[in-house]
């Protein structure tokens, strides 16, 4: 049963995957014509033997879909080649400076990770611990005060966390590094303080009320008066019985957010110089570099569709009540 | 146990805390130095610099764009470079040579170039080097010969290699016959490069083209070591792949790649033994004399270790150098009204920090240009001066450039040879009442066909990279349509406009040539006929038999007082015709810290650092004195974390029925 669900899932994922890519392709040169990325990369300045070589050597003067020259297979075409070399996984070298794509992936992993990883956790640790309490203290004015900050805190846009903590923790207290990132073992911790609290900070409010609402849900079950009937105090229905259920719900918004921890935070990686995938993605489109574009995109909608699959998966795996069909 | 809330809050603060305290709190984002003192004792002296991106290739024969070259100009010396005093005119002194080159002429009437290679220099120690065990060896001519055979091979993808095959004979065939054969034959020389001796190298143009000195001056002829290009293939050798030479430079220059953590630090670290220049023995003001004396003819480099840190944006790149940790920066738009005052001065907190300030006039100039195979603009040269008499350049500068910027009267931008500084263009002063005449004169008056009383209507190409932009374009709209023209502004990527100005598809459009080399040809030639796209530069697609005569007679000369003449009526016609409406010449601000004075305000020196001494004793105090880090933030905040904590916990308790 579960091995057809899977094999389904997965042919299935195919044809997204080619319209992604295919999708990609059109915005990429709608955009711009493989010469003007040529002359973005070489500069304005190179002479147009140089740009005709910079395309021939690339593959970048193929015909895009359709190859009708006379004597070339009608297959070879940028797309194609492009498609055939992601499904070999084979990411190329990037079109700005020639190296390998996957080299800049592995060196990128890093950093991001150092920086989404401990996000996620301390940002789920904190989010549900503070919902539960909320939870305990529910329609009292300490629910009323926490809704309150956590709306503001939710009404903060992104970036002006980022601008403020690094006012005020790298310019004013000049506590942390503004700016900057140093893998240098524990060295790099002083780099990663500042952005991974800004980033829970940021995503705090928002958690707290989806978990708190989720908590809320699981409070008016039957099983919890129950409990409570039998005398479980309410810190333990709530801490025992009530995470346990709500984590049900809980598991299916988390695991979807797994795989994208390894594809990094556009904006803190920017605003931080981390050199991690979310700024080696943001260059890659500042500069026209494609190869990298494409890469990216590839890898970025082959996590999407795992984590929907292990979303599934998971919350198949928690709740005996959901079968595969 | 279950997650318990409060237990699980005093946890994350106390990992928080802990993390914190590991930090060991301070805010210096740059590493620490290679090391701590030199190997004759004396302190270790680093400067620290930002890039604005990681450089696409630090290859001298491949990168053609300023980032690069300012990375690559620091790892290898050229032939000749720029006197870094000498900025009118800018003025060319030897570098790797012994000497000038020395000019003859052959029977053929072609010109030769000896190039004289200084003795002893050598590269920097590296593996590639296995017959003398890694140590750098000596430069010699075949090196700068080979530096052009890499110009002519095709998997280099040398971007100048069409510029050069015109005089250079043979850089062209050798190119042809590598793309025959798919490979180069390295063994084969080049016709125009003749290794003279082991120290000596002989250019034979086909035709004059003085130009060539300054391409000895830029890195495309920098000598490269074949024994690095051939190891560093990026290919893998007994188990290990080995780097591309594009990022692993084994260069002559001042300074050697120490490290590279892309997209965060570049680090070069001093070439030990390079004795290739000294500092300058003169050619600073008189008001110089005093700080530069002492160092003249000193050994270079005087600092040991540059780390350029990759900042991509310019508000965390100011950041960092007003709290010391940079010792340089330029004034970008955001922070242009907290830096200067209404007289353009610093304003009083920055002067008293000590900052020196700089306006750096870029050899670049700015126009509009008119599509000169249009019907309408092309044919009517009255319309072209009115359109250029009713622009308020002044105005603009105010507006965009925080009236720093030149207003341009000539194509040639002012240190290059033959700019006139008293020269006024006719129709470039800003007078409305003429620019209605000249438009009545053209055929079009108070902007409208007479026949139809339909007005003018013209479009306007611009790139939209950024929200200045569009602004600029609505301004240029508006001074066009002071003269009951219609304007509409096409707005384009950057890219797309790249196509349509090659194309010939618009009728005026932004543009703007930054100087190759200080020579007037390199602006001129934006107008000679035969560099029309997608050939050359010549975006507006003028063709004037007597400006292209009167230009080739002037590309081959000397700079003598008969080139000047050319060069002013050059200027003449140029202005007289109105092509582009000339706008301005660029000036920039920058700040150094007090510590690290700049030495150089030429912008043709891409490797200044190289002259730069750093007061490292004042730099430590100054910045201790900047970044003091309050302490009673750091109890208040672990106090109100510890009140929070204990708070939730005695909530919990009490509610816990």
């Amino acid at each position: 049963m579960m091995r057809d669900y899977l094999f389904r899932r997965l042919l299935s994922a195919i044809p997204i995957l080619i319209g992604v890519m295919l999708l990609t392709f059109l915005l990429f040169f709608v955009m711009q014509t493989p010469r003007a990325m040529a002359l973005r990369i070489l500069g304005p300045k190179v002479p147009p033997e140089a740009v005709a070589n910079w395309l021939h050597h690339r593959g970048y003067d193929k015909p895009r879909f359709l190859n009708l020259r006379p004597g070339e297979r009608v297959w070879d075409t940028q797309f194609v080649r492009h498609m055939t070399a992601l499904a070999r996984f084979d990411l190329g070298r990037s079109d700005a400076t020639g190296e390998p794509v996957a080299a800049m992936f592995r060196r990128g992993m890093i950093p991001s990770l150092l920086i989404t990883l401990p996000v996620f956790l301390v940002g789920l640790c904190l989010a549900v611990s503070v919902a539960l309490l909320l939870v305990l203290a529910r329609e009292s004015a300490l629910d009323f005060v926490g809704a309150l900050l956590c709306v503001g805190m939710m009404s903060v846009p992104y970036m002006a966390w980022v601008i403020f903590g690094q006012w005020l923790m790298g310019v004013k207290l000049t506590w942390f590094p503004a700016f900057g990132f140093d893998l240098a073992g524990l060295g790099t911790t002083r780099f990663l303080v500042l952005p991974v609290a800004l980033a829970v900070l940021a995503g705090l409010g928002a958690d707290v009320r989806l978990y708190r609402a989720i908590f809320l849900e699981e409070i008016r079950q039957d099983y919890v008066r129950t409990a409570r009937a039998k005398g479980a105090s309410a810190r333990r229905v709530l801490f025992v019985h009530v995470l346990k259920n709500g984590m049900i719900s809980l598991a299916t918004l988390v695991v979807a957010s797994l795989p994208f921890l390894i594809m990094g935070s556009l904006v803190l990686e920017s605003f931080f110089g981390i050199p991690g995938l979310g700024n080696l993605m943001m260059n890659a489109i500042r500069t026209s570099d494609f190869a990298v574009v494409r890469a990216s995109v590839w890898l970025g909608s082959l996590l999407y569709l795992g984590g929907l699959l292990l979303t599934d998966l998971a919350y198949a795996l928690v709740d005996p009540r959901v079968r595969f069909q | 146990m279950p997650t318990f809330a409060p237990a699980a809050l005093a946890r994350t603060s106390a990992a928080l805390a802990l993390a914190a305290a590991l930090a060991g709190c301070g805010n210096d984002p740059n590493p620490a130095p290679l090391r701590r003192a030199r190997a004759d004792g004396r302190p270790w002296i680093v400067s620290y610099r930002a890039l604005g991106d990681d450089p696409r290739s630090l290859d001298p024969q491949v990168s053609y764009d300023t980032l690069g070259h300012a990375v690559i100009s620091l790892l290898y010396d050229t032939p000749l470079e720029y006197q870094p005093f000498r900025t009118d005119p800018y003025e060319l002194q030897p570098c790797l040579l012994d000497a000038m080159p020395e000019r003859t002429r052959d029977a053929r009437g072609g010109d030769l170039y000896t190039l004289r290679l200084k003795r002893g220099l050598k590269f920097t120690d590296d593996p590639c080097f296995a017959a003398t065990a890694g140590r750098g060896r000596e430069i010699v001519a075949a090196d700068l010969a080979y530096a052009f055979q890499r110009i002519a091979d095709p998997a280099v993808e040398c971007p100048v290699l069409s510029v050069l095959q015109e005089p250079l004979p043979g850089l062209g065939e050798a190119y042809a016959a590598a793309k025959k054969t798919g490979r180069f034959d390295y063994d084969r020389p080049i016709a125009g490069v003749e290794i003279v001796d082991r120290y000596t190298l002989r250019l034979r143009l086909a035709k004059p083209y003085p130009q060539i000195l300054y391409w000895l001056a830029m890195p495309f002829t920098a000598p490269v070591p074949r024994e690095a290009v051939e190891y560093y293939d990026g290919k893998p050798h007994g188990g290990s792949a080995r780097e591309q030479f594009r990022f692993h430079p084994v260069g002559t220059g001042a300074f050697r790649l120490a490290e590279w953590r892309r997209g965060r630090l570049l680090r070069l670290e001093r070439h030990p033994g390079y004795a290739a220049t000294r500092f300058p023995t003169d050619g600073w003001s008189a008001a110089e004399e005093a700080r530069f004396r002492p160092l003249a003819g000193k050994p270079l480099p005087l600092i040991d270790e540059i780390q350029f840190s990759i900042i991509r944006e310019s508000i965390p790149r100011w950041l960092l150098f007003r709290q010391g940790w940079l010792d340089s920066s330029g004034v970008s738009k955001d922070v242009f009204g907290s830096v200067l005052d209404a007289a353009r001065e610093l304003t009083p907190a920055f002067r008293a920090r000590g900052f020196h300030l700089h306006r750096d006039a870029n050899p670049a100039t700015f126009y509009l240009v008119f599509n000169m195979t249009d019907p309408i603009l092309g044919k009517n040269r009255k319309l072209r001066q009115a359109i250029a008499c009713a622009y308020d350049r002044d105005l603009a500068n105010e507006i965009f450039f925080n009236g720093i910027f030149l207003n341009a009267e000539q194509i040639v931008p002012p240190g290059v040879f033959g700019h006139q500084a008293d020269l006024k263009s006719p129709w470039l002063r800003h007078d409305l009442a003429l620019a209605r005449r000249l438009l009545a004169e053209a055929g079009w008056p108070e902007g409208r066909d007479p026949a139809t009383g339909r007005p003018l209507e013209l479009t306007l190409d611009t790139t939209v990279d950024d929200p200045e932009s569009r602004q600029m374009a609505e301004f240029e709209k508006g001074q066009i349509e002071q003269l009951g023209i219609r304007v509409r502004v096409i707005e384009n990527l950057w890219a797309r406009q790249q196509d349509k100005v090659d194309g010939g598809h618009f009728q005026i459009v932004t543009g703007g040539w930054q100087a190759d080399y200080p020579d007037p040809e390199n602006f001129f030639m934006l107008f000679a006929g035969r560099n029309a796209p997608p050939r050359g530069s010549n975006h507006s697609r003028y063709a004037n038999p007597e400006f292209d005569r009167l230009f080739d007679q002037m590309r081959v000369m000397d700079n003598t007082p008969e080139r000047r003449r050319i060069v002013r009526r050059l200027s003449a016609i140029l202005n007289e015709d109105c092509p582009v409406v000339l706008l301005t010449h660029p000036v920039a601000y920058a700040l150094n810290q007090p510590w690290a004075p700049r030495v150089t305000s030429n912008p043709l020196v891409a490797n200044a650092a190289k002259y730069v001494a750093v007061d490292t004793a004042m730099r430590d105090r100054l910045r201790r004195e900047w970044n003091r880090a309050p302490t009673w933030p750091a109890w208040a905040a672990a106090g109100a974390l510890v009140a929070l904590v204990a708070g939730a916990f005695l909530w919990s308790a009490r509610h816990d029925a």
